[in-house]
């Protein structure tokens, strides 16, 4: 893996240069979703290339020991071992890159991937996930405790208040923190798109983000109206392309919420590759936040090795 | 798929490579089996296989033969323009919504067939998305529905040829034919080896959806020979031309004569400027450089236009997305040799280059390459060089984008990204394109029309402004058929004029000597000579100016000099200095008069009213001067397009001897406020009250240089104005060699022509007199050219 991004420095002058163009950035959109015709081991390689991205994830007011070992069990072996052994994967590691859980479930899900023998990272959502409106005190401290109890990743929520009135100085020292807080584990900035108005803005606070000391930039939490799509991930790639091209730091992508296809999947891969190239279409700089799309790559490794298409029973449950 | 057996999902997986694309060309291949891989002419509705005729074989990008296409003998070149005749007989009878409904139908045949269009297409390499032709038909069929309650009094050709070159582009080809069709003209094409294929099919099409027979012919092979052999046919009454210049020029010089009018669209291989300001979306504008200037088979060669203050910016990230694009394949065998020389000369020249990786020592294939810091005097940027080559230069202001990018003699569009919308505007206006595509690159739709500026064609296709192309007004004459004159070209207009020195026996009544008016001055002529005009009786009436080259250069120059700025003057402005124009004259009309009176023997009542007409022509033009705008064509996209009529610049005009007054008046009106400069050339047989009106036009406050008149031989002045480049459009009366001559001439450089015959014009001058509104809008658009402006948003 390579140096984590420092951060730098808050560029205001660099953040309001920024210009957007919303249609041309759709057209592109459409054009890398028409870009990817691959067709049988392309397919299947490029699936598995998918499943090694994704952080496998469950987010809800329910969830209890129970569910999160059985989501521990699945990242472990996401792809059931006889469609790996057909094509010669089964000694290549393919894992999940991550499971994602609530603070409080951190120690469960560290507890019982140690059990298993898996170093498979553990990462937590924090900072008030999903709307950010606690206070900082109370978001720093969550920070820590989930750090405390094993987490090596954490995905926070950026305050929303501040980008949208346009207090940039204000996130990027909010953000300065919760890396502070974190430590030497990896830190994943959620920008909630879906409630940022507009492209320029999403841009901006992926700059701001990055700025801070972001490795990860992540569109959404999954619970606004407007999750992962095509074009803010042009915007937000952009950004850290620019941001590369300006520092030499690479910086991760991860978009979450809504994806659930395989097909979709395969988009991501190509929009990734087509903008920023091939390093970032490996786990230390892209991820897939997804819960139901595992389930669905492997019914379509399951078609590949064998031809029919499978019923959900036919896979083992997450 | 050579390989995709070796690669196990492991080394994908590795790699993640993309797959190999297939392109599927089965549904192209079995049409072609079923035509027995031998295609025929279409001739009269249906395919035939005249015995005896030459044959050449298409291929296909590697160079194996796909099919066979008749070469078109003389007997199938007069079978079908007959056949078409007929065919425009039983078509332009029909009532507008049949020939609606008929062009709907194709609709679904394109639609049912899309499939192997569009691997015909791609198998000729000129790839053409079936939509595009859908929305082409369903845009025309609206216009065919509507030809004769929107354009009453005017009326369709007859047989229109459509000639393409083979490197022009299907879309292209159907942007003439379907408007010809939905206008009510029969057409015989002759499409180009990149076209042939699925021209051939839509033929077919057409006629399965209801098309009678002998409206759309299609004659193959050998386009150069062909085209001529057709529009000499005497039912040809009008070649419209898509295409690469040199054909155009060509065809030009073997059509000159014939008495039919013919148009170029010069749609492949024009430079275009692809300009960057800084206030641009960076990212998406270098994602348009990657998408549209590397392309096997470019149309235009863009030249990259990047402002200073983010030229490392920009360069930087092409570098970036250029890293992982593979080498392009050159079209011809002999390109490599070409590129190379292309890219070795920019290197001498200082240029540096982005390339993803190094061109391979030989082979057909290159990477696409950026060379960055050319001047624009390099070649490549000067003349479009095959292969994936991209010139990129820099400016520093706004202003100088704008001049960088219209430093080049064609005129077909450009790309321009920025977020400034005043800027967006303001450079917009002033590029000379016909199409700017604001934050976008080669947005093509009916709706837009296209009109190549400059080098890049003399009409205008699409839109509605596309459709009088294909029209002409019910009353007009057309131009007489001949079979061209053996005219000595370059000796034409150089014979040595009739000057004579005026002999004063009796001082008393010695004949006025005129001055001719240049530049806002009353001046002799430059080779200081005069001729004798002649009063109807024979007598010599007065002297005036034997105006050659030299006086129409400095016309020229004087109007060059006023011209950009009365452009720019608001229409109101221009209309107010027209009705100055319109008072003067009317303070002199008994002079105005009486000079009518001397020099046509008309009796002073006729005269007077050909003076009354001549005022009411100048307040018509200074009332319409704001009227005749464009509009904002709808497209079925978002955003917001603009269709503008812009002056052409210097307009020749050869005055006609009917109406001597009027008719220079109106001519001059039209032209004079729509923006243009004029240059006119009085009828040498009745110069005097255009010599008079000069008067008129000194106390007007029209600024000087706006309008010259210069005297002298019509063959000779004639010679001078087809020979100034600056000009951009003659508009003739005369005989049929001058008009053989400007045809032959007027193709390099390019020039509108607006060609008449007068020879056979006996009306006496009544046509000036009352002018039908057909005919009217047909002068106003005469004197414009369109240019459309397309700004997407989300």
């Amino acid at each position: 893996m390579s140096a984590r991004n420092p951060g730098m420095p808050l560029d205001l002058e660099w953040v309001s240069k920024v210009r957007v163009n919303t249609q041309a950035v759709l057209k592109r959109a459409q054009q890398v979703q028409g870009r990817n015709k691959n067709k049988k081991q392309w397919q299947a390689a490029w699936l598995l290339r998918a499943v090694t991205c994704i952080d496998l994830t469950t987010l809800a007011g329910d969830d209890t020991p129970g569910n999160v070992h059985r989501l521990c069990m699945k990242a472990g072996r996401p792809i059931r071992s006889d469609l790996l052994q057909s094509m010669e994967m089964h000694d290549k590691g393919v894992t999940t890159a991550a499971v994602c859980v609530y603070p409080s479930r951190v120690a469960d899900a560290v507890k019982f991937l140690k059990a298993a023998n898996s170093s498979l990272p553990v990462a937590s959502v924090a900072t008030g996930f999903p709307a950010g409106q606690t206070p900082l005190k109370t978001r720093l401290e969550e920070v820590r405790l989930a750090v405390e109890d094993g987490a090596m990743e954490i995905d926070i929520v950026i305050n929303r208040t501040l980008a949208l009135t346009g207090q940039w100085q204000a996130m990027y020292d909010e953000i300065r923190q919760f890396r502070d807080a974190c430590g030497d584990a990896h830190m994943k900035s959620i920008l909630a798109i879906g409630e940022l108005g507009t492209y320029t803005n999403v841009y901006k606070a992926s700059l701001v983000a990055m700025m801070a000391g972001s490795d990860f930039i992540k569109t959404s939490t999954g619970k606004e109206s407007v999750n992962a799509t095509y074009p803010v991930a042009i915007v937000m790639v952009r950004a850290i392309r620019d941001y590369f091209l300006r520092t030499g730091h690479k910086v991760g992508f991860k978009p979450a919420g809504g994806i659930r296809t395989a097909k979709e999947s395969l988009v991501w891969l190509t929009l990734m590759k087509e903008e920023l190239g091939d390093e970032w279409l490996s786990a230390h700089l892209f991820r897939l936040g997804a819960s139901s799309l595992l389930a669905d790559i492997e019914r379509q490794i399951y078609h590949y090795v064998t031809g029919h298409y499978a019923a959900y029973h036919d896979m083992p449950m997450a | 798929m050579a390989g995709s057996t070796t690669k196990t999902v492991y080394d994908i997986f590795q790699s993640m490579e993309y797959g190999p694309t297939s392109s599927s060309r089965t549904t192209a291949q079995a049409w072609l089996e079923h035509q027995s891989g031998a295609l025929g002419l279409f001739i009269d509705g249906r395919f035939v296989q005249p015995a005896g005729r030459q044959t050449c074989s298409v291929t296909d990008s590697s160079g194996s033969s796909l099919c066979t296409i008749v070469c078109a003998a003389d007997e199938d070149v007069s079978l079908s323009v007959s056949s078409g005749a007929s065919g425009f007989k039983a078509w332009n009878a029909l009532d507008c919504h049949v020939r609606a409904k008929i062009l709907l139908k194709l609709v679904s045949g394109v639609q049912r067939h899309g499939q192997c269009l569009s691997e015909l297409c791609d198998l000729a390499q000129s790839p053409c998305p079936p939509s595009a032709l859908v929305r082409l038909l369903q845009y025309y069929s609206g216009w065919a529905q509507l030809r004769d309650s929107l354009l009453p009094d005017w009326t369709p050709h007859g047989v229109v040829a459509v000639v393409v070159s083979d490197d022009c582009s299907l879309y292209s080809l159907m942007l003439k034919v379907i408007p010809a069709l939905a206008m009510g003209n029969a057409a015989v094409v002759i499409p180009g080896v990149g076209t042939a294929l699925p021209a051939l099919l839509l033929a077919q099409l057409f006629v399965e959806a209801g098309l009678p027979a002998g409206v759309l012919n299609v004659l193959t092979c050998k386009v150069l020979s062909l085209a001529p052999k057709v529009a000499q046919n005497p039912h040809i009454s009008y070649v419209t031309y898509s295409g690469n210049k040199k054909n155009g020029e060509m065809l030009c010089r073997a059509t000159a004569g014939l008495g039919v009018p013919i148009s170029l669209s010069v749609s492949v291989g024009a430079t275009c400027p692809f300009i960057i300001f800084e206030s641009a979306d960076m990212d998406s504008a270098v994602d348009g450089v990657i998408e549209t200037a590397f392309k096997k088979k470019k149309e235009c060669q863009w030249i990259l236009c990047v402002q200073e203050s983010v030229l490392d910016n920009v360069v930087a990230r092409l570098k970036v997305r250029m890293a992982g694009m593979k080498s392009v394949p050159l079209l011809a065998e002999g390109d490599r040799g070409l590129v190379d020389a292309a890219v070795q000369e920019a290197q001498q020249q200082g240029a540096t280059l982005i390339q993803p990786c190094a061109p391979p020592p030989f082979g057909t294939s290159y990477p696409p390459t950026v060379l960055c810091g050319v001047a624009p005097s390099c070649s490549c940027v000067v003349t479009p060089n095959p292969g994936p080559l991209l010139p990129l230069l820099s400016f520093r202001s706004h202003g100088e984008g704008v001049t960088l990018g219209n430093h080049s003699p064609h005129g077909q569009a450009a790309s321009l990204w920025t977020e400034d919308i005043t800027l967006a505007l303001e450079a917009a206006k002033s590029l000379a394109v016909g199409c700017v595509w604001v934050n976008s690159h080669s947005v093509l739709d009916p709706a837009l029309p296209l009109s190549g500026h400059k080098e890049s064609g003399n009409c205008t296709d699409g839109g509605k402004e596309g459709l009088f192309q294909f029209l002409q007004p019910s009353s007009s004459p057309s131009l007489p058929r001949s079979s061209p004159s053996s005219l000595d070209y370059a000796k034409f207009g150089t014979a040595a004029s009739s000057a004579i020195i005026p002999l004063g026996s009796d001082s008393s009544s010695y004949p006025h000597c005129y001055l001719q008016y240049v530049g806002g001055k009353q001046c002799k002529s430059e080779s200081g000579s005069s001729v004798s005009v002649l009063a109807p009786g024979g007598a010599v009436l007065a002297y005036c100016p034997d105006g050659g080259r030299k006086d129409v250069r400095n016309a020229v120059e004087a109007a060059i000099k006023v011209q950009p700025s009365w452009m720019k003057k608001t229409p109101p402005e221009r209309a107010q200095s027209l009705f100055s124009l319109a008072n003067a004259l009317e303070l002199k009309r008994l002079d105005m008069a009486t000079s009518i009176q001397s020099q046509t023997g008309l009796s002073l009542e006729k005269a007077n009213e050909e003076v009354e007409l001549s005022i009411s022509q100048l307040c018509d033009w200074a009332a319409r001067c704001d009227k005749e705008r464009g509009g904002a064509p709808s497209l079925p996209l978002s955003g917001s397009a603009l269709s503008i009529p812009e002056a052409l610049g210097v307009v020749g005009v050869v005055l006609p001897d009917s109406s001597p007054l009027l008719s220079m008046v109106s001519l001059l009106a039209v032209a004079v406020a729509m923006g243009n400069a004029v240059v006119m050339v009085p009828s040498p047989k009745y110069p005097l009250p255009a010599l008079e009106f000069i008067q008129v036009l000194q106390t007007s406050d029209l600024p000087g240089g706006v309008v010259s008149i210069i005297t002298g031989g019509r063959d000779q002045l004639t010679q001078a104005l087809a020979n100034h480049s600056v000009i951009k459009a003659i508009w003739y009366w005369g005989n049929m060699e001058g008009c053989q001559y400007l045809q032959h001439t007027c193709s390099s450089p390019l020039k509108n022509l607006w060609l008449h015959c007068q020879e056979e014009v006996t009306d006496g001058g009544g046509a000036w007199s009352q002018l039908p509104l057909s005919l009217l809008e047909e002068m106003w658009r005469q004197a414009v050219q369109w240019k459309s402006i397309w700004i997407p948003t989300a």
